[in-house]
């Protein structure tokens, strides 16, 4: 595909304005001088069409899926329904204070309650909370419940341990770590838990074993209830990483799988929008052992009336300010609305279609390291490129040429030169087959044009290595750096 | 079926075909048949015309808060965002796209986030800001465990005036690494913060950290504030800012914060009912590498033009994973992409006449409540910006509250923490009056409170 990333030479906003005149900020009556602020913000003072242009054009030079296909693993990119985008800017909506009393929010409480029951029912657990902003803090969350609740068995002096395996995603290690446990890696097997080893790890040290299924090489973990048993037979709990529900919405779910406690993506499997790295929803589904332990506050149904229930006595109390992402939480629920029992199961089956597809075109080309049936996603190592003298990052800028996004590179760590692929239900065979013929034009391109990639954006190779050895975070630096250009 | 999945005919067949396979359900074979699922119980699906008529149907069971005089505030304001804003956070090559991992695809993004960072910056007077973190209270518990890798110690500082959330937020922060959060007595007059109680902290030399908030928990401004960095020598000092406020009073960089936090949702994000927010968070340069989240820095490409990129990866979760400074992945970018356009559409100049009208909306409203029986307004003797407390001497704040609200006016928020089982407090209520309220809006507030003060009564 002829592919142009827009190439403007557009100026940073603050050289769109005249010079900055140093004067005081306005005194506020009543506030002492010592107070204001002695030199005014120094930030531009634009006309409202510069600030649009402006920033229009730097949308320009932004790649989204509604750009094109944007196959990376684990991040679920499908399309993002324009309903949601409608209905979440309604004035009964954005126009909400979460301390508004509560007989005046009873549609947010309600939203709120229903998608929470939903969630509920499509992932097996006993309760729902929306609180949490993100999937990391969603994770952070559940290992503050388990926390919480050795604290009360009087076991978490003892179960300091949280084991995940080597598969599993930096969030997860990162999550445990701010918690307060030590963790460690379950060496995987053709991809998979290894059963026996994760049976020598686990202990009465064990807090939590922590696992994403399918994972993140895309297998199912088919041993998925002998795990599930052997970490209860510890006495510790077992969490889902919900970041890969995509592919088994409907035919199974954590609940089911012998799950303790889970985070969702609401901005993965429910199609909220990613927007450019946030904002998220990771909502935590909890069974009947953990659920006490939920963020505060809950909302409750009395008669036909909602309100908020602060009387959890277990609760580990608040994770972020108000409830949850509602702006968010209003996208999934009108997204689960429309497909309903059938279409959620459709979605699980088109991906898991989709992802097999193009993982059988591409093992054509490049070597697969794992078992040939895969879930949501597929992992290619890209070795054969050395040869060549070139690697998986060269092919990953070479593709952006071709007006695709690239697949996540060098993840999963335990395949060499990664590729790891997930298509979700939003992509036609028409896309999977123009994206395969990328991959197979790159990887027929010489190797000069591929590490020369990408010439088609609106910049070059990015040299990363300067930005971390010398960096220049701000303007404040970027004037700090002209000063010292202008007087050696 | 739902046209979102791409279902064009004939195209299932095909691709099953190509796999040699007869039914998608042999897909899941490796699923065991004891997980397998039967029906979840979520119901049909529907037309996108039913769905929009479903959800605004329970969006009617709201009343917005265009309906009322509005005097709600805390961490989350109501305040105008120009319709510039809304029209380029609309912009789908923004918000449909995923973090920026591939730079030279995203420099639109990453220019805004470069920017956006920039402008913390400015705001902050400090060096390096992050590109955003989920909320304001979040960002105060990354905030605590920044200041625990910058110094020894188990006791976090803060005030007792801080907003019950996040008092629980921090507290949950803390826990992980078996910190402790301490609270700061306040003088009962001004709301100060005992300077003596954090000098004695400081010398038994457990505390490594401290935060204090601008405005605080009460609305006030604390003359304090200037004289904790010498009160605590090398002990971090973190302060949580409205940015607005940010627009006209000196930048905590000035009085020696070594790390600047704040809740951004006031420049040009809507309320809805509590999120997204944004957090923000900047600290001093000489610990850029201890700093939680992403952030973006500027280099060039091979041609040697400006381009930028996210940098000091080696701090964050996917690369360090259980030595990470945070586990933060996804977080609030499409929010700073809002709050760096609204502050770009309405300018410097307009952000301080923008707080110097909350003010003086604020001072009308304490004052005329002052004279109202049975309510001490403002409740301390400090200075004030946009927001103030004020005191029921009779009467509960849920009372008083419920019998504005049937004069369709939202009075504001309590202070006291609604969990059973912890201490009832004064009966306290934080007024912030929104940017909609208008001399009109004050004088009904005025008047639903003297109508409250002749007959009480209620909760």
């Amino acid at each position: 595909m002829t592919y142009r990333q827009a190439r403007w030479d557009e100026p940073p906003i603050w050289d769109l304005a005249h010079a900055h005149a140093p004067e005081p900020a306005p005194a506020i009556p009543g506030v002492p001088e010592r107070f204001r602020r002695r030199e005014a913000l120094r930030w531009p003072e634009l006309s409202e069409p510069t600030v649009v242009r402006h920033y229009t054009r730097l949308s320009q030079m932004n790649y989204g899926i509604d750009s094109g296909v944007y196959p990376l693993g684990s991040c679920t990119m499908k399309y993002n329904p324009k309903v949601s985008e409608l209905l979440a800017r309604r004035p009964g909506a954005a126009q909400v204070h979460p301390y508004q009393p509560e007989a005046t929010v009873q549609g947010s409480l309600e939203i709120t309650w229903r998608l929470e029951k939903l969630l509920a029912k499509i992932t097996g657990f006993h309760e729902v909370s929306l609180q949490p902003a993100a999937g990391a803090q969603g994770e952070y969350t559940s290992l503050l419940m388990v926390r919480a609740h050795y604290r009360d068995l009087g076991e978490i002096d003892r179960r300091t341990e949280v084991l995940l395996p080597d598969t599993a995603h930096g969030t997860n290690p990162a999550s445990a770590a701010m918690a307060g446990f030590v963790t460690r890696e379950i060496p995987s097997k053709n991809g998979c838990v290894d059963l026996a080893a994760l049976r020598t790890a686990l202990s009465d040290r064990t807090a939590c074993f922590m696992l994403t299924n399918p994972n993140t090489a895309g297998l199912f973990e088919g041993e998925i209830l002998e795990i599930a048993e052997a970490v209860h037979a510890a006495g510790a709990m077992l969490y889902y990483d919900g970041a890969n529900l995509n592919a088994i919405l409907g035919v199974t779910n954590p609940g089911r799988m012998g799950f303790d406690i889970a985070h969702l993506n609401l901005h993965k499997t429910f199609a909220t929008p990613h927007g450019g790295g946030g904002p998220g929803a990771g909502v935590l589904g909890a069974g009947e052992t953990l659920a006490p332990y939920l963020p505060v506050p809950r909302v409750a149904k009395v008669g036909r009336k909602f309100r908020l229930d602060y009387d959890r006595p277990k609760s580990i109390g608040k994770i972020k300010t108000a409830y949850g992402n509602f702006g968010l939480d209003l996208r999934a629920y009108a997204y689960i609305l429309a497909h309903g029992e059938e279409g959620l199961r459709h979605v699980a089956r088109r991906a898991v279609l989709n992802s097999n597809y193009l993982a059988a075109r591409l093992g054509r080309r490049l070597p697969r390291p794992f078992r040939p049936l895969v879930k949501h996603e597929f992992v290619l190592s890209g070795t054969p490129l050395k040869e060549r003298g070139v690697r998986t990052l060269d092919l990953a800028k070479r593709l952006l040429d071709e007006g695709v996004h690239a697949p996540t590179v060098y993840f999963p760590t335990l395949v060499e030169e990664a590729l790891m692929i997930e298509v979700p239900e939003t992509e036609s065979k028409r896309e999977l087959d123009e994206f395969a013929a990328a991959v197979e034009r790159a990887l027929d391109d010489s190797p000069e044009h591929l590490k020369a990639a990408p010439t088609s954006c609106s910049v070059g190779r990015i040299d990363e290595v300067r930005a971390a050895r010398e960096p220049v975070l701000s303007w404040k630096d970027l004037r700090a750096a002209s000063a010292k250009v202008e007087t050696p | 079926m739902v046209r979102w999945i791409s279902d064009e005919v004939g195209e299932e067949a095909a691709l099953l075909e190509v796999l040699g396979l007869a039914s998608v359900d042999e897909l899941f074979r490796d699923v065991p048949r004891k997980a397998r699922l039967g029906r979840m119980g979520v119901g049909p699906s529907r037309e996108e015309p039913e769905v929009v008529a479903e959800v605004d149907k329970l969006l009617e069971r709201n009343r917005p808060l265009g309906r009322f005089a509005n005097f709600l505030g805390g961490r989350i304001a109501c305040r105008y965002s120009p319709a510039a804003v809304d029209a380029i956070v609309s912009r789908s090559e923004f918000y449909t796209a995923y973090t920026p991992y591939q730079a030279e695809a995203s420099q639109g993004m990453l220019r805004t986030l470069f920017e956006f960072q920039s402008l913390w910056v400015e705001l902050t007077g400090l060096d390096v800001a992050n590109a955003s973190l989920y909320d304001g209270a979040s960002a105060a518990g990354e905030a605590l465990l920044f200041c625990r890798r910058l110094h020894e110690g188990r006791r976090f500082l803060v005030p007792a005036s801080l907003p019950w959330e996040e008092r629980s937020v921090l507290a949950n922060y803390a826990s992980g690494p078996g910190l402790v959060v301490e609270e700061i007595p306040y003088d009962a007059r001004t709301g100060r913060l005992d300077l003596d109680f954090v000098r004695q902290a400081v010398s038994a030399h457990d505390v490594f950290g401290l935060l204090a908030d601008v405005p605080n928990g009460f609305g006030a401004l604390d003359e304090h504030l200037f004289e904790l960095k010498s009160t605590l020598g090398d002990v971090p000092l973190a302060v949580a800012a409205d940015p607005l406020s940010l627009s006209v009073l000196e930048p905590p960089g000035a009085y020696g914060a070594d790390v600047v936090v704040g809740e951004g949702q006031g420049f040009g994000i809507p309320p809805s009912f509590g999120g997204p927010l944004l957090g923000l968070f900047a600290c001093r340069r000489e610990h850029a590498r201890q700093a939680p989240g992403r952030i973006v820095g500027a280099t060039v490409d091979a041609y040697g033009r400006p381009a930028y990129t996210l940098t000091l990866q080696t701090r964050e979760q996917h690369i360090r994973r259980s030595k990470a400074t945070s586990n933060i992945c996804t977080n609030e970018s499409l929010m700073a992409l809002a709050f760096v356009v609204y502050a770009s559409v309405v300018g410097p100049k307009g952000l301080a006449s923008l707080q110097s009208s909350l003010a003086e909306k604020a001072r009308t409203l304490a004052s005329a409540l002052g004279s109202v029986e049975g309510i001490r307004s403002p409740r301390f003797e400090a200075p004030y910006l946009g927001e103030f407390t004020i005191e029921l001497t009779r009467g509960t704040a849920a009372g008083f509250l419920d019998r504005l609200r049937r004069r369709k006016v939202l009075g504001g928020h309590p202070l006291a923490d609604p969990r059973p089982g912890t201490p009832a407090g004064p009966e306290r209520v934080l007024v912030a009056p929104a940017e909609s309220v208008g001399e009109k809006e004050i004088a009904r507030y005025a008047a639903a409170a003297k109508a409250w003060a002749a007959a009480p009564g209620g909760r």
